[in-house]
């Protein structure tokens, strides 16, 4: 009965828009709001499979995604000095986009690996020094990153198939934001999955809660920790592409920017959830076009009353548990 | 010496800054049930974990089917065919009956499905709560679980600690009888402090006091010694 | 909302030790100390150069800011990420009021500084109040969150902050730098003398009161809570009062410390007081010294800001030793690279800290001299 009034009490909140913004309107803003909380789940996912599964909370995942970004960035120009990126068709951007995700998500789970065995694995059970050594682990990144790439903005090159739109009852879409949502879906799909059904979610959850019991067993229970990981830096740099050809610009600071917003989809959804995750990369998306259309100074200041006001109601945000 | 199962010479273990076994040297035939005895804090679950591997032996060396594994990283002497039955209603509280089962088959194969099989019958309440969490049964169940969880691969040796541990009577009996099924498939090292237990399952024993052995011998002949039993045990 | 108190016990020494044994008389330390900060009142006669005054005063402002952090971090068990945040609000209220002002006079000082102290005292309760009953990683996010929408909210909100340009102004009063009012032993007292001297006083007072702070019930209580909150909630402590208190007093004296700042430079952008690399500065310089020590705080930034101020110039003409390789005068470029490997070696090997390892050490040998004196009875 509750959880039925809550959904309700959720739509109700969905279609207050319409109060002051006609329905043709309402939708375009819907489209772009869903398209931004898939690219933020995409960052916000990586982020709670490490700490809701290995009980880390890793301040370097922004470093991931904007190595992710850059990568993308470096493949596409690539593509666009070879003159393929202009012309391209839409199935043929669609496979470039694959070729820059890959290498991105390759690249930052290659980072992952080599983070986690080099110092997370010295720090795990304790929050505090997860937090100190992973906000200087993304310092050192970035300035890698500033010493590869340099430390000016650049532009990247997109495709101009995915600029185009299609149009469905006068709204106007624009085929990469279908993509986005298309791959944020997938993605929740694929790691609800993976969690819930296989053998490897079960090992890791039961990894989590008791490590001596999955060692016993006969489980490697490091390889294992490390490939979540990897799998969640991985996560995190296929937002960064995304992320980067959404804003069709990257620059080194780009991952503190998309880190808050990940951050407050965690604390919003609860830690360690998924699904939280998913739900509240929807309201973060949502409403920052809602109000970034009606009231545009106040577009970030509504995802922080938001997340007030949902801590207040439930302290350990939507789908948290304990 | 050579036929031995599992044989651990002069080893010494450190937790910490405390030196906790000094020296113990036992080894273990195939077939029964070979009891460890001693007060708490005599070192005996901590023999368990170090054979295990999860504590590193500091010195001495231990052999298990004439190879050595003190240096050996836990999941390989598990899949060595040692299972661990550590104390304390060792389940995994978030996951269901089920996915217990399931984590514990290391491979998903025919014997395995067999054996999971065999086990229900065996402690038919599992079956019932099948999709429940663990962390919701009651502590016998846990306890049959945790014990069920490792019948379901074929090991050749099982360490189990303190099984009875917190459980009302007539549960224990139910534990008993269970053990006495399994080691006569599974070479078994049971630790446990309910001597009539120990006495009805056991065949050897080892006693250990201050992280050393100090008795060998059949349990019904220590039994029998009423002086012994009353200098390391207090019964 | 504390650590676990395994963790703590690791990583913070407790003053113990040290403090009970200088109640009595002046030891050497106290000495030392006394030395210290007159050496700092000496400095701009000794050096006359403008470099080693700037050097000098931000070590002391950051010694205060580094010191306050200590109170959450070493004292309390909390990871705040807010604390250069509030350092900001302090450097940006005083900057915001002598600009917007058509004529500052001394009062508008006064002025910024008790809107930089409600500011800090009403942001500090509401974090408080929302997240310090949770587990410490949710603090963290939510003030990580929170610091870097103030640094957006900088840079943003241009009528009011001029944005990425920053604000300059101009001091009133005593403190503007044109003023003189004579020579002393060949160096020229003006308006910028007086604003050192009013940093080396400031922060010896605050630092003072710091120090009484974490010595009072209140602070010992806070590291019982540290240690093992469950404990003292066991023997009747409110432990979020206690908590509060810390949190509203380190942060109101980073945002004081931010006012030094802003009045030192006399200018202040987002990058420069809100950017996260000030908060990673901060924890490195608590780092180095050692967390729970509060001293410690001194040579966490004395050595941060001595090297950040002279490393990159180091580089650069080793770099110059070989001019033709390009990659070298890149790494030569990019020196925070080493700050931010610097800073994970020294969580990751070093976690207590420099002067929390002396201390360690010299706790050691007491207890080792104690065993064998009770030995020998």
């Amino acid at each position: 009965m509750k959880s039925k009034a809550n959904t309700m009490a959720g739509l109700g909140l969905l279609l207050m828009p319409l109060i002051w913004i006609d329905p043709v309107t309402y939708l375009t803003l819907t489209v772009a709001g869903l398209s931004l909380g898939m690219l933020i789940f995409l960052i916000a996912s990586g982020l709670t499979l490490i700490f809701g599964l290995m009980d880390v909370l890793n301040l370097a995942h922004a470093a991931f995604f904007a190595f992710g970004a850059y990568m993308g960035y470096t493949v596409l120009y690539l593509f666009n000095s070879w003159g393929w990126i202009e012309g391209a068709s839409l199935w043929g951007s669609l496979w470039f986009l694959v070729v820059a995700l890959g290498t991105a998500g390759l690249v930052g789970a290659l980072l992952g690996v080599i983070t986690e065995r080099l110092v997370i694995q010295r720090v795990y059970g304790d929050h505090l020094m997860q937090l100190l050594v992973t906000v200087g682990v993304s310092f050192v990144m970035v300035e890698i990153l500033k010493i590869i790439w340099g430390v000016n903005d650049e532009v990247v090159p997109i495709p101009l198939a995915f600029q185009d739109s299609f149009i469905i009852y006068g709204v106007f879409v624009e085929y990469f934001r279908v993509v986005a949502i298309l791959l944020g879906v997938l993605v929740f799909a694929v790691l609800q999955f993976m969690l819930k059904k296989t053998k490897i979610g079960i090992i890791v959850r039961a990894g989590v809660e008791n490590r001596e019991i999955v060692q016993t067993t006969g489980y490697n229970i490091n390889r294992i920790f490390t490939m979540v990981f990897a799998l969640g830096a991985a996560f995190a740099a296929i937002g960064g592409t995304m992320m980067a050809i959404f804003n069709q610009a990257v620059d080194p600071g780009m991952g503190d920017q998309f880190l808050i917003f990940a951050l407050i989809v965690v604390i919003i959804g609860g830690m360690g959830s998924v699904t939280g995750s998913f739900v509240g990369a929807i309201i973060v998306g949502l409403s920052f076009n809602y109000v970034a259309y009606l009231v545009p100074k106040m577009a970030l200041g509504v995802n922080f009353m938001i997340m007030a006001i949902i801590l207040l109601i439930r302290p350990k945000g939507l789908f948290g548990k304990e | 010496m050579n036929d031995s199962m599992l044989t651990l010479d002069d080893v010494h273990t450190h937790i910490g800054q405390h030196h906790i076994l000094q020296g113990v040297s036992l080894s273990v035939n195939p077939g029964g049930a070979t009891i460890l005895l001693g007060r708490n804090g005599a070192g005996k679950s901590t023999t368990l974990k170090t054979i295990m591997g999860l504590y590193p032996a500091s010195k001495g060396s231990i052999r298990f089917k004439g190879e050595k594994i003190h240096r050996e990283k836990t999941h390989k002497i598990a899949r060595m065919g040692m299972g661990f039955v550590p104390e304390d209603h060792a389940v995994l509280f978030n996951l269901t009956v089920e996915e217990n089962f399931r984590l514990s088959m290391v491979e998903e194969t025919e014997t395995t499905r067999q054996n999971l099989e065999d086990v229900l019958e065996l402690f038919p309440a599992l079956r019932k709560f099948w999709k429940t969490k663990a962390g919701l049964l009651s502590g016998g169940q846990k306890q049959m679980l945790a014990i069920a969880r490792v019948f379901v691969c074929d090991h050749s040796l099982l360490l189990i600690d303190e099984p009875s541990k917190g459980l009302a009577p007539i549960v224990v009996d139910q534990l008993g009888e269970a053990l006495l099924r399994i080691k006569d498939k599974t070479k078994v090292i049971l630790v446990e402090q309910n001597f009539n237990l120990a006495c009805q399952v056991g065949t050897d024993c080892f006693i250990l006091d201050d992280g050393q052995v100090v008795f060998h011998g059949m349990i019904d002949e220590l039994a029998k010694d009423k002086p012994m039993m009353k200098a390391y045990l207090g019964i | 909302m504390i650590m676990d108190s395994g963790m703590t016990d690791k990583m913070a020494v407790n003053d113990h030790t040290l403090s009970k044994e200088n109640v009595p008389a002046l030891t050497s330390l106290d000495t030392f100390r006394i030395g210290i900060v007159i050496l700092m009142g000496l400095v701009p006669f000794i050096f006359p150069s403008f470099r080693v005054m700037d050097v000098m005063a931000k070590i002391m402002i950051f010694t205060l800011v580094v010191a306050s952090f200590d109170l959450l971090l070493g004292y309390t068990g909390i990871l705040s990420f807010a604390h250069g945040m509030f350092f900001g609000i302090g450097a940006y209220s005083v900057a915001l009021i002598l600009y917007h002002t058509a004529a500052p006079a001394w009062y508008h000082i006064i002025i910024a500084i008790l809107i930089s102290l409600v500011v800090s005292i009403g942001l500090s309760l509401v974090i408080s109040f929302f997240s310090l009953r949770v587990k410490a990683i949710f603090f963290a996010m939510l003030t990580l969150a929170l610091a870097e929408f103030a640094h957006i909210l900088g840079v943003q909100w241009t009528s009011l902050t001029g944005g990425e340009d920053g604000i300059s102004f101009t001091l009133p009063w005593i403190f503007n730098f044109n003023h003189t009012f004579g020579t002393v032993w060949h160096t020229q007292i003006n308006g910028r003398l007086v604003v050192y001297f009013l940093i080396l006083f400031s922060t010896l007072f605050l630092f003072a009161g710091l120090v009484r702070f974490t010595r009072s019930p209140v602070g010992r209580v806070l590291q019982s809570i540290r240690d093992n909150e469950q404990r003292a909630v066991a023997l009747g402590y409110q432990t979020f009062r206690y908590q509060i208190y810390s949190i509203v007093f380190g942060s109101s004296v980073a945002s004081l410390g931010g006012i030094l700042f802003a009045m030192w430079l006399c200018y202040v952008n987002p990058d420069s007081v809100f950017h996260t690399a000030i908060m990673v500065n901060i924890l490195l310089m608590v780092l180095i010294g050692g967390m729970g020590t509060l001293y410690g705080s001194v040579i966490g930034a004395a050595f941060l800001i001595i090297t950040e101020n002279w490393l990159p110039q180091l580089l650069k003409s080793a770099a110059e030793l070989v001019p033709q390789s390009h990659v070298i005068q890149v790494l030569a470029d990019r020196w925070q690279l080493y700050f931010g490997i610097l800073f994970v070696l020294v969580v990751l090997f070093f976690p207590k800290g420099v002067l929390g390892t002396i201390r360690a050490h010299y706790r050691q040998r007491v207890i080792e001299s104690e065993s064998i004196e009770n030995q020998l009875k």
